[in-house]
């Protein structure tokens, strides 16, 4: 078979080798290839596979060196009748993208590499195993941290231009701004397989650009809505657009160009070129000759908002390359990039201004503007919050359908309300900022917490007064009243922390063996929990991820990851499955990590103990005819014992007791402070850091640690690093 | 012809005064000319809350609800004909169609994972909803769209619990990570459509959006020039999306007699704030865009996906969300299946007027509907908690003939011999499309040793 365009097209051939779809395979596994039997599959297997592996592979992915903890000796050329699939998936992934062999070693030829893909899909489809895999999502981790971190080797500066869509949150905050009449669609969604929701270059594609340009319409018609009295113009529109819709005269060529300009100036914050002014003066010329006046001009000035600079942020650089190849951005490119790195608002006139008088020419002059939005009050810091929301990850508590909302049998805490959680960390973050001192240790370690702050006041006297009245009515008729209880109407939110009435006073301090920091609030916790239980395997997920700066293995489809139905036992016993050596392998780097979490439950109430069934004594719950009367729950003993290890830094790894040692000792790790920067360097720099960012990461880093831990340090070190402002031109 | 001129608009909620249609009249030209009509559409109607199974069943048929385990059914299966059979209390709407419908149960869709929703993981045959968040994967509608591509490769339609969620995306994909929109406003819909023959300045509309794509079309090429070759990709989508656009605005001109005469009339309903209004203006509009041949494929989505389930149909006098049944909640005097019931029905009252309408044109030996198939099924399989262990169909239609119809059939217990997934009635609608796909979504990794491959044979002719 021939293998078109083998090295030059990795994601056609991706598709061919790892899509489901029927056809797909076919096209990679052609009809000559098919098993009826293991047999026949192995003989193929033996002619194709093996001589592969022991000319290419067999050196470094065997027995003794366990390259990858890949033997390929013991690996299972039966996926039928093996858990070996997923394996073979990720092999033929690699091979496909041409990652393995390793680049330094001899390259296979292309025909032996398709062969070996070629029996891999027959036999997949003999064993009926698909080798769909989740995408994965391009974990910035895979850079060895400690190649970021070491200060006696920093390679070179490398980083590419970049051209990216707005994200929806800008777009928001611009038709917000244009005061459009209507409610438009968002046309952009995140794509997902970023760490931060704003990262990467998702493509525009035509669903998007068909409602990119609906709403240009609708904008530009309220903004240039207006009624006709006699023959003048009345509504709340500019004089620039005023003139375009004079009923009698129509508008001169002066005054085409006048409303072209100003239309430039409001969408795109410049003044158009001689040749601009030229090409969008004759197309609305020419759309009023063919369309009319209204429809004309309102079609006309909506094709400003679709530009490719509407639309786009570019940071490209412009100019001469420095002695070390770099291009700086230009100073607009900065001053859009700077606005939108801390809002979602296209950059204020002093931004623009400075940028025009050459001021973002120099690194000091950038800082200067840096500290000036981030001291400004009037500035909202958007993006600020939202870092912090996206990197803990707790605002996802409100996409947890917990049964308490809904109602049913099955109410255990009515009083849970998800969004008042978020909103109560939202508050913890930003005091946290408001100090700007050890930032990250304080959000790992504070006892402080809100509870319910916006509401806590006004539920309070609300309860208070319904109870007074309830109390009084009681007097009146002891007798209706007898078996009655007061039930207040508002949530009682404040037993999720694990008090007993909403506190007068925020933030409160809650007991010091109970919390410490934002992941013991119930916001987090919650956030990483199913309808009815701790997701522990989330949990140790983001902690490997996010603060040891591991990476986890995507989850290979091959796996049904499901844990077994067995109410009487709790969570840790029932993960007892995962601990089969094929599963163990990636689950050793989460499961322990997560067990100190077990100290609460899935609504964030710190407990005693897990409340599982008691089949016995349920067994025996029956009615007079022997009718189960439903399950009887008792409390077991938890065990809260967790691990850290397989991180690479000594200092970090051992047993942990509980959950509040286990933050102390997170939060005291320089380890964890670089994990951070590397994240905080992906939602700024919006993409993967890379080993020629080493400079710029430890640039941020020793000013984050020598400002002790202030965050606003941290940001302005990274928006005037080097990985922000410059770029390596194309060759 | 088969019904008079008036007698079709008025089925159909046409505007008063319309001509005798465009595309009907290059069919009937087609038919006098000898040409073989190869229509093929295909509607997808998505439920949320899960459809009973032992609600599907005929009269005389008794059907159980199957336990969540393997081997849950007989090792047998179930063929009865509807003939001189009553349809279940929720079906009864579409009797008139008895011939051309099957209900199945029995299939499963475990590789979905289940929960409230299976999210698109319903349409997709892959984990989605409790299993999820994982990618998205092309679903069904999608992949029959690029099979059989119209001037709006696929249209979603639907409701959601939230009078502001203008569009969802909940349960179509184009393909892995590919969101497909779900207009849940009717207007938006009907402007998205019909809106290029909306009014008097259509027409200057129409011919000024083509001069702003042009227009642009050359901006963005010319933007274009001044980047190197890795910067380009990203103005490059941005230019192909232009093209698409003119593309379509130029089959829309080609159409736009159809559109003005066939499109619908806009009705309060359009913004009523009654979930039931909308719906119903939501399947005026889709039959009217599959009359006027602006797609082959139709995805109407009442609530489905988990963030809107548990919606509350208040226009059928009920006060409680979807999830207060779902949890055995029952209301004026019904228990919480004959609620179930009350609901499904209402939904086969408006596929019924569907089928209606789609009966009613004309086209090659038969009626458009013989051309079409609609599918009705809950993104929550089985049960408001759905586990996937079966997960109930209704398809009506049976594309010129190819689909044995006028039957309920049942297939075996999970992993019992003979066992099917959803994934094979995915692929039987591919195939009937005339796709030469084998399998759609992702195998179940529990059914190991079952062929999850080809379509379902006991469907097909």
């Amino acid at each position: 078979m021939k293998f078109p365009h083998f090295a030059k097209t990795p994601v056609f051939l991706m598709a061919t080798a790892l899509a489901g779809s029927g056809v797909l395979a076919q096209a990679a596994a052609p009809a000559d290839l098919k098993f009826a039997s293991a047999a026949e599959s192995k003989a193929e297997y033996e002619r194709v596979v093996v001589p592969f592996f022991a000319k290419h592979c067999n050196d470094c992915h065997n027995q003794k060196e366990l390259e990858g903890d890949l033997d390929l000796a013991v690996l299972e050329f039966d996926m039928k009748a093996s858990t070996s699939g997923a394996r073979w998936a990720t092999l033929v992934d690699l091979l496909t993208k041409g990652e393995m062999p390793p680049k330094k070693r001899t390259r296979p030829m292309p025909e032996s590499v398709a062969a070996v893909i070629r029996w891999a899909n027959a036999e997949a489809k003999r064993a009926n195993r698909h080798f769909t895999r989740r995408e994965a999502y391009a974990n910035g981790n895979k850079v060895p941290h400690e190649s970021l971190f070491n200060p006696k080797d920093i390679p070179p500066f490398a980083a590419d231009p970049q051209i990216r869509r707005i994200s929806p949150e800008i777009y928001a905050a611009f038709v917000a701004e244009m005061k459009a009449k209507s409610r438009l669609g968002q046309p952009f969604s995140p794509s997902g397989r970023t760490t931060f929701k704003d990262m990467g270059t998702p493509k525009v594609d035509e669903p998007v650009t068909a409602q990119l340009l609906q709403n240009a319409l609708s904008i530009v018609e309220s903004r240039t809505a207006h009624k006709l009295e006699g023959d003048k113009v009345v509504g709340n529109l500019t004089k620039e657009f005023s003139a375009l819709f004079h009923p009698v005269t129509p508008p001169s060529e002066p005054q085409i160009e006048a409303a072209i300009v100003h239309q430039f100036n409001q969408i795109l914050r410049r003044t158009p070129t001689d040749a601009e002014k030229t090409r969008f003066v004759a197309l609305m010329k020419k759309n009023i000759a063919d369309a009319g006046q209204t429809v004309g001009v309102r079609y006309t000035l909506a094709t400003v908002l679709m530009l490719p600079e509407a639309i786009f942020r570019m940071e490209v650089g412009s100019g001469t390359p420095d002695a070390k190849g770099r291009i700086r951005l230009a100073p607009r490119e900065i001053a859009f990039a700077l606005a939108f790195a801390l809002t979602d608002k296209r950059p204020d006139a002093a931004l623009l201004t400075a940028a025009a008088a050459g001021e973002l020419d120099t690194d000091a002059g950038v800082a200067k503007q840096v500290q000036r939005l981030l001291d400004d009050p009037k500035t909202e810091k958007t993006r600020v919050l939202r870092f912090f929301r996206e990197y803990f990850g707790y605002d996802k508590a409100t996409d947890v359908f917990k049964e308490a909302n809904g109602g049913g049998s099955a109410v255990d805490h009515p009083g849970h309300e998800p969004r008042a959680l978020v909103e109560d960390t939202d508050r913890l973050v930003q005091l946290i900022l408001e100090q700007d001192k050890d930032v990250l240790k304080e959000l790992l370690t504070t006892t402080k917490s809100f509870v319910a702050y916006k509401t806590a006041a006004d539920s309070k006297k609300k309860i208070a007064e319904a109870k007074a009245k309830f109390e009084a009515d009681r007097q009146k008729d002891p007798a209706k009243f007898k078996d009655k209880l007061f039930k207040p109407q508002q949530k009682l939110i404040y037993e999720s922390y694990g008090l007993t009435d909403f506190p007068d006073v925020q933030p409160v301090e809650l007991p010091a063996d109970q919390r410490a920091g934002i992941l013991t609030q119930p916001s987090w916790l919650v956030a990483n929990s199913t309808t009815f239980d701790n997701h522990a395997i989330h949990r140790g997920k983001w902690i490997r991820e996010r603060l040891l700066g591991n990476v986890v293995p995507d989850i290979p489809i091959t796996v049904d990851a499901q844990l077994p139905i067995a109410p009487e036992k709790t969570l840790r016993t029932r993960m007892a499955v995962t601990q089969e050596a094929y599963c163990w392998k990636c689950h050793q780097l989460m499961n322990d990590l997560a067990y100190p979490f077990e100290q609460f439950d899935h609504f964030g109430r710190y407990r005693a103990a897990e409340i599982v069934q008691d089949l016995e004594a349920t067994a025996l719950n029956v009615d007079g005819k022997g009718k189960p009367k439903g399950p009887v729950m008792k409390g077991a003993p938890l065990d809260i014992s967790g691990l850290i290890a397989h991180v690479g830094d000594k200092s970090l790894e051992g047993p942990i007791k509980n959950p509040i040692d286990y933050m102390k000792k997170l939060a005291g790790s320089k380890r964890v402070e670089q994990v951070f920067v590397r994240h905080a360097f992906r939602f700024w720099v919006a993409r993967n850091e890379a080993p020629g960012d080493a400079a710029s990461l430890q640039a941020t880093h020793k000013a984050y640690s020598e400002s002790g831990g202030s965050m606003k340090a941290l940001i302005t070190a990274l928006l005037t690093s080097e990985s922000f402002l410059y770029r390596i031109a194309a060759k | 012809m088969i019904t008079t001129r008036r007698n079709t608009l008025k089925t159909l909620g046409l505007s008063a005064g319309a001509t005798f249609l465009h595309p009907i009249v290059s069919r009937l030209e087609a038919q006098a000319a000898g040409k073989p009509i190869t229509a093929k559409r295909f509607v997808f109607v998505v439920e949320s809350n899960g459809v009973k199974a032992q609600q599907m069943a005929p009269e005389g048929v008794v059907r159980k609800e199957r336990d969540q385990k393997p081997l849950n059914g007989p090792d047998s299966f179930v063929d009865v004909s509807l003939t001189g059979r009553k349809l279940p209390f929720s079906l009864e709407p579409v009797s008139a169609w008895k011939d051309k419908m099957t209900i199945v149960n029995g299939l499963s869709g475990r590789i979905c994972g289940g929960g409230h929703s299976n999210d698109h993981g319903a349409l997709g045959a892959v984990p989605g909803g409790r299993k999820g968040p994982a990618e998205v994967q092309e679903t069904i509608d999608a992949a029959l769209a690029k099979t059989l591509p119209g001037i709006f490769p696929h249209v979603g339609l639907g409701i959601s619990k939230r009078l502001e969620n203008n569009v969802v995306y909940s349960i179509s994909a184009w393909g892995q990570g590919k969101k497909l929109p779900i207009i849940c406003h009717p207007l938006q819909a009907y402007n998205t459509l019909f809106g290029s023959v909306a009014d008097g300045s259509a027409r200057q509309e129409f011919i000024a959006k083509n001069n702003v794509l042009d227009f642009l079309k050359d901006d963005i090429k010319s933007a274009e020039r001044g980047l190197s070759t890795s910067e380009r990709e990203q103005f490059g989508a941005y230019l192909e999306t232009f093209e698409t656009l003119r593309d379509r605005q130029s089959k829309l001109n080609e159409i736009k007699h159809t559109l003005r005469e066939k499109g619908p009339v806009a009705s309060d309903k359009y913004t009523s704030k009654v979930e039931t209004d909308r719906l119903d203006a939501q399947f005026d509009l889709g039959a009217a865009a599959l009359i006027c041949g602006l797609t082959n494929v139709l995805t109407i989505s009442s609530a489905a996906g988990e963030q809107d389930f548990d919606i509350n149909f208040s226009g059928l006098g009920l006060k409680a969300g979807k999830h207060h049944y779902g949890h055995g909640g029952g209301e004026n005097g019904m228990t919480y299946l004959g609620v179930y019931d009350m609901i499904r029905r209402y939904h086969f009252d408006l596929i019924a007027g569907l089928c209606k309408k789609l009966d009613a044109v004309k086209e090659g030996d038969g009626t458009m509907l013989d051309n079409t198939v609609i599918i009705y099924l809950s993104d929550g399989a089985e049960a408001h908690h759905s586990r996937c262990w079966e997960w109930p169909m209704v398809v009506m239609g049976n594309m010129g003939g190819k689909l044995k119809s006028n039957r309920y059939i049942d297939y075996p217990g999970y992993a019992q011999k003979g066992h099917r997934t959803i994934a094979n009635m995915y692929v039987t609608l591919l195939q009937l499309a005339g796709s030469s796909r084998t399998s759609f979504g992702m195998a179940d990794p529990a059914l190991k040793d079952f062929d999850q491959h080809g379509p379902l044979a006991e469907l097909l002719v």
